[in-house]
């Protein structure tokens, strides 16, 4: 692992409060790793209005990355840029050496709100097929029966298959949109606030259920989440962002300490109550 | 089988049939996403702004018949003004309907009122509620050209159209142009609307849209199965209506929707037994 100096961009978070971040040890991948997603100086500007500015971290193969920061941080701009949904209006964002609108299908999305028509008349293997064809599907053949099958049972809902989405639990509709997210074997999977809904013991569950496959699949994972018990048990880094900036990029030990990142947060709260509104 | 072959014996129920199976076919494919898409409303509010259209052609001197060519792009770009609000503001479909009706219609009223008394007789009351029986062959033949070219063009996006109705972030990040099959979604309702008027009225119109639509959605369970029963419904629902409404001397198209009810009625009455 090499260590580097935090460079962190001047803009609304104070002077103290990047002194006090660059004050922390944060270790960046090896840079000998294969790269898997790569962002360089992104800015994202909505409507006249900068809501992230040069961002840069990049994953490697396999590793599970927690991207933190309070409410209005940037996290949902950011992480739309990566799924090619907004414009960068500086720097770029490559998947695998892609760009992100050619490369968009090495990524899974899991989203934090499940914005779907809940009164469509849907099946979970419906959902998981219409990501693999890119198309509502009108007749599912055998094969992608049985891959939207096999997909399920990694995560353990094969019951789930013919089940209407309208009538899943919450745990079971992230089971699903998990296995959607799985189903073109990407190379990044994407986890917007996953556990948003589902209860305190399927919270754990879930958690569990993603590191491994991360891990069994050497699969990098980027999770959007405010829930720092969460990143504890997830992260193997963490990037912070605070104010549409990188405040820092290191290990959970080097972060999570109680002087370090626990505390950036609280004080975000108290600081930053006018930040970008994007979440 | 007399009941069934002697109205066909006149060419007015000759057209009417195929009017009737044209316009119901249509209406009810469309519908399905309109309704799927929580934007009932909308054939109404199309139908109406088609009113506003027709006034206009009118005005500059067209034929009730050629008004049609003034109206088609006149409701296509309110459709387009309705889809426009709902991407770029937070008011809903209802909301967004309402206003673009309220104009589209004032228009109407205001340019018919502006006509002179040298101007050629329009029967308002036609304009309204339509006749099915007085469909003439320049307009079939307009009516049926737009539903096969409306029905075919749903075809080929309907997988498309279908994911982006289900949730338009994860269908954009498929790939899928969610914008614009939203845009060609309305201004096909648009045109579509617009010649339906010229057969069942600005009033009645919606009900094709929706009854079909809504009764399928009842006993459905997937989205293409809903489709093809729309498809059947709205279509069976014509013919019948038309046949009832010619040995029961009553309205046509009012026969229709009331035949199109009664299926709603029936599937509701199903749908909620087989619960």
């Amino acid at each position: 692992m090499s260590e580097a100096e935090v460079s962190i961009p001047p803009g609304l978070v104070s002077l103290e409060r990047r002194q006090n971040a660059s004050a922390l040890t944060q270790t960046r991948p090896d840079p000998s790793l294969p790269h898997v997603l790569d962002v360089e100086g992104v800015s994202v500007t909505i409507r006249g209005k900068t809501i992230v500015k040069d961002i840069s971290f990049w994953i490697p193969k396999g590793e599970f990355v927690c991207l933190c920061g309070p409410n209005g941080a940037g996290k949902s701009t950011v992480l739309k840029a990566i799924m090619g949904l907004l414009p960068t209006s500086a720097g770029k964002i490559t998947i695998g050496g892609e760009d992100v609108v050619a490369g968009h299908h090495k990524i899974g999305y899991v989203p934090q709100r499940k914005g779907f028509d809940r009164d469509f008349p849907a099946r979970a293997v419906d959902l998981i097929v219409a990501a693999l064809r890119g198309k509502w599907p009108v007749r599912i053949r055998e094969h992608e029966r049985e891959r939207a099958r096999a997909a399920l049972k990694k995560i353990g809902g094969e019951r789930l298959l013919d089940k209407p989405l309208a009538g899943l639990s919450g745990g079971e509709t992230q089971r699903v949109f998990l296995a959607r997210a799985l189903i073109n074997d990407p190379s990044l999977i994407v986890l917007d606030e996953p556990t948003a809904g589902v209860d305190a013991k399927g919270r754990g569950e879930l958690l569990e259920l993603m590191t491994g496959i991360s891990r069994s699949d050497e699969l990098a994972a980027i999770l959007v989440t405010h829930n720092l018990a969460a990143v504890a048990q997830t992260a193997e880094r963490i990037v912070y962002i605070e104010a549409g900036r990188l405040l820092c990029w290191g290990l959970p030990q080097e972060l999570l300490g109680q002087s370090s990142l626990t505390a950036l947060a609280f004080q975000a709260r108290d600081h930053h109550a006018h930040a970008p509104d994007d979440e | 089988m007399d009941w069934l072959v002697d109205p066909l014996g006149y060419s007015f129920m000759q057209r009417a049939l195929i009017a009737g199976i044209a316009v119901s076919a249509v209406c009810a494919v469309i519908g399905v996403f309109i309704v799927q898409r929580g934007l009932a409303f909308l054939g109404d509010g199309l139908a109406h702004a088609a009113f506003g259209g027709i006034a206009i052609g009118l005005f500059i001197g067209a034929s009730v018949d050629n008004a049609v060519w003034i109206a088609i792009p006149f409701t296509a770009i309110i459709a387009l003004g309705i889809g426009f609000v709902l991407r770029k503001t937070q008011l809903r479909g209802d909301v967004a309907t309402g206003v673009f009706f309220s104009f589209s219609f004032a228009l109407g009223v205001l340019f018919l009122g502006l006509r002179t008394a040298a101007d050629r007789q329009v029967s308002v009351e036609s304009l309204l509620f339509g006749n099915m029986l007085f469909v003439t062959p320049s307009v079939l033949k307009v009516v049926v050209i737009v539903s096969i070219v409306t029905l075919i063009i749903t075809a080929l996006v309907w997988a498309r159209l279908a994911y982006a109705i289900f949730d338009p972030e994860l269908a954009a990040i498929s790939g899928v142009p969610v914008a614009v099959l939203e845009y060609l979604l309305l201004v096909e309702t648009a045109v579509v609307v617009v010649v339906a008027v010229k057969t069942v009225g600005v009033v009645l119109v919606s009900s094709f849209v929706i009854i079909p639509a809504a009764t399928a959605r009842l006993i459905g369970s997937t989205l293409a199965r809903a489709t093809l029963l729309a498809l059947a419904i709205g279509t069976l629902g014509s013919v019948i209506g038309l046949f009832a409404s010619f040995h029961l001397k009553t309205a046509t198209a009012a026969t229709i929707i009331l035949i199109h009810s009664a299926g709603f009625g029936l599937a509701l009455a199903w749908s909620r037994l087989r619960r």
